[in-house]
């Protein structure tokens, strides 16, 4: 069981907040820390805009990190789960990352 | 055209073409019911408790295919709900869930009948909404049908504060063509070079088996599954789900396999070289112990959603998108290939299976040859049931050993006709879910098989049936106590009887229906029970409440040895194990 950090790019909406906690305590998985911010500066994420095709406007996504204890082989499942959650856009670990459907064996975030 | 909120929220399920709403009215939701009353395009269908709204709603969207929309008010209507919200979740059943709330300048205060329905029903949605301004309620309801559909489906929330519904406020209406969600953009299509490994998978195998669940029914694939199963001729079995999806009486159908699946299936798994996972999720129900499960077997998983993948059972090769367009890709595929899948391909395969089901399979003649000095066997009622009505009946089952009974006895030749509680394991769901079965068709059969402690848990809506006039008929399995507990309790506690009976409690169930005003049959020796059923199934025009009297002391079998068994670990009678 090592710490592993977890970065995402989310809906800045009331509630989406909650959801992402609520399913780490619905799986049995616990969060250390976390830390979430709404996104000014957009440029860093132009790629996501780029390869799903949308646009960002200032303040409408947030960025989350969080750090979590958990044996490796749950981190996927980890991730599957969250890359699930309606408002979440992407999401990453220290190896791969996860916009929306589509998977890349990198951290992008 | 301008609308009031109240209007608008119904006119967007006027536009989403509903059919019937279930539900029950209350303070937070009055103007949503005034909504309901000025308009003729649907039907509201007053239930008895929320429970049941929520039920009926499934079983309509389980047999249609379409979405159950229920109504509720806030508080109470809302936390009544949550049973069924949750029954729909687990089975992956699209349902729009819409609960009134209280006024917006009171949330938070504890007000009357205010309660955090977003956040109590947040692990069991799919998604949730509450209703920030009129003007959303279009778009709100259009994404909640479009996520409620599409993917992996579910049971959405919309939460609607009682001001935002205020009939005096007027906006501008106009309901979305499309819907396009950025942050939502579940799998459709596989990739092919998963495709290209499964068929080799295929041709290299020699003891495959099709397993198929619920999630071959939710994408519509039954008919591309039979296809790719007349290209390959592999043995299949189904899921307590997936019962229907693949012919219940074809020659190559194992029958269901699992805790109390059939012998021949859970062997056939068990020494399996190739498993063809589809809208299946290895539930622990299935797998027994996940080290064990099928050691000699490549897993293919065909899934529309990631996280199902590999969560249990590793998958070899994993095919993400709609089961039904990877169906038919495969199927693309084998049409060519024809050469490579002989009729005796997997000659050896299918004679092993035989041997098992000549040596420990089901006998599905047990409604033959009665004799009244012993009780009625609950197997035989459901195959009494299932020969009476030729088979061809949609069939809602509540939770026990009745339900188990169901499965294995009644065979399903087209899928959505058997509903059932998979994955929560709801208790009282059988009677509401053929009220929604029973409205969708109504020129069709609708059984409800039950027991005497499930039917318990939603007998009001024999009420619901009186107003409605839904002539369901209603076989209740009465064996006089919690006979799936009292089963593990003989089996697993030295035959403690743990709060299993209600002692001399009962009501007498065919003059409790008649009370209600239906027909009541009471059924109670093996000379009454083909009978029974028969003049029960010949009044088209009433629901028809049949108690039959059963056996106290039957077991259902076979039962996975658990813990720490395999799928080939089973009790196949009492005492008896293999």
């Amino acid at each position: 069981m090592i710490e592993r950090q977890l970065t995402l790019i989310m809906e800045n909406k009331p509630g989406a907040l909650a959801r992402v906690v609520g399913l780490f305590h619905q799986r049995g998985y616990n969060i250390d820390s976390l830390h979430v911010d709404p996104i000014k500066d957009l440029k860093k994420y132009e790629f996501i805009e780029k390869e799903l095709d949308i646009k960002f406007h200032e303040n409408e996504i947030s960025k989350l990190i969080i750090k979590t204890t958990v044996a490796d082989s749950l981190m996927r499942q980890i991730l599957r789960q969250i890359n699930k959650l309606i408002e979440v856009i992407a999401v990453s670990d220290n190896d791969s990352t996860y916009l929306k459907g589509i998977l890349r064996n990198e951290n992008l975030l | 055209m301008k609308l009031a909120g109240n209007d608008m929220l119904i006119q967007s399920l006027i536009n989403e073409g509903v059919e019937y709403i279930f539900g029950y009215p209350g303070g937070a939701a009055l103007h949503i019911y005034d909504a309901i009353f000025n308009q003729k395009d649907m039907q509201h269908i007053l239930v008895r408790h929320e429970q049941g709204a929520t039920h009926a709603a499934d079983g309509y969207a389980r047999a249609t295919g379409k979405p159950g929309v229920v109504m509720l008010t806030s508080g109470p209507g809302a936390t009544n709900a949550i049973t069924g919200i949750a029954t729909a979740f687990m089975d992956s059943i699209p349902m729009i869930v819409i609960s009134g709330q209280v006024q917006s300048h009171l949330i938070g205060t504890d007000a009357f009948q205010e309660t955090d329905m977003i956040g109590i029903s947040r692990p069991i949605v799919k998604h949730s909404f509450t209703v920030d301004h009129q003007e959303s309620i279009p778009k709100i309801v259009k994404e909640a049908f479009h996520i409620a559909t599409s993917g992996r489906q579910g049971p959405v929330v919309i939460d609607v504060p009682k001001d935002l519904t205020n009939p005096d406020d007027l906006f501008d209406y106009e309901y979305p063509n499309d819907v396009n969600i950025r942050s939502y953009n579940p799998p459709v299509e596989p990739e092919e070079s998963q495709i290209v490994r499964v068929v080799e998978a295929l041709k290299e195998a020699k003891r495959p088996v099709i397993y198929a669940g619920g999630g071959t029914i939710a994408s519509n694939a039954s008919e591309e599954l039979r296809e790719l199963n007349n290209y390959i001729k592999a043995p299949v079995t189904n899921t307590l789900m997936g019962l229907g999806v693949y012919p219940g009486t074809d020659k190559y159908f194992l029958g269901m396999l699992g805790m109390h699946g059939t012998y021949q299936a859970n062997m056939a798994m068990h020494n399996a070289d190739l498993i063809l996972a589809v809208g299946a999720r290895f539930d622990d129900r299935i797998t027994n112990t996940p080290e064990k499960f099928a050691p000699k077997a490549k897993i293919v998983h065909f899934d529309v959603d990631h996280s199902s993948v590999s969560k249990i059972i590793e998958a070899d090769i994993a095919v993400f998108g709609q089961v039904k367009n990877s169906l038919k890709q495969i199927n693309n595929k084998l049409k060519s290939e024809s050469a490579h899948f002989s009729d005796d391909k997997y000659a050896d395969w299918h004679k092993q299976i035989d041997v098992w089901r000549q040596e420990h399979g089901l006998d599905h003649d047990m409604y033959k040859n009665l004799d009244d000095s012993l009780p009625v066997s609950p197997q035989a009622a459901v195959q009494q049931i299932y020969q009476s009505s030729g088979g061809k009946a949609f069939v809602t089952s509540d939770v026990g050993q009745h339900q188990m009974f169901a499965a294995q006895y009644y065979h399903f030749d087209e899928p959505r006709k058997w509903i059932n509680s998979g994955g929560l394991g709801t208790m009282g769901f059988g009677l509401p879910s053929a009220m929604g079965v029973k409205l969708a068709y109504p020129d069709e059969e609708v059984i409800c098989i039950t027991g005497e402690g499930s039917i318990q848990m939603c007998i009001q809506e024999l009420s619901t049936c009186s107003q409605y006039k839904l002539p369901i008929k209603i076989f209740n399995i009465n064996n006089l106590a919690l006979g799936m507990v009292k089963q593990w309790q003989d089996m697993n506690y030295d035959g403690r009887h743990s709060s299993i009976s209600y002692e001399d409690s009962l009501p007498d169930f065919s003059k409790l229906a008649e009370s209600y005003g239906h027909v009541g049959i009471k059924i109670t020796k093996n000379s009454e029970l083909k009978s029974g059923i028969e003049k029960a199934l010949s009044l088209k025009d009433e629901l028809v409440f049949v108690d039959i009297y059963v056996d106290p002391n039957e077991h259902v079998y076979p039962m996975l040895v658990a813990p720490n068994g395999s799928l080939k670990d089973m009790w196949l009678s009492k005492g008896n194990k293999t």
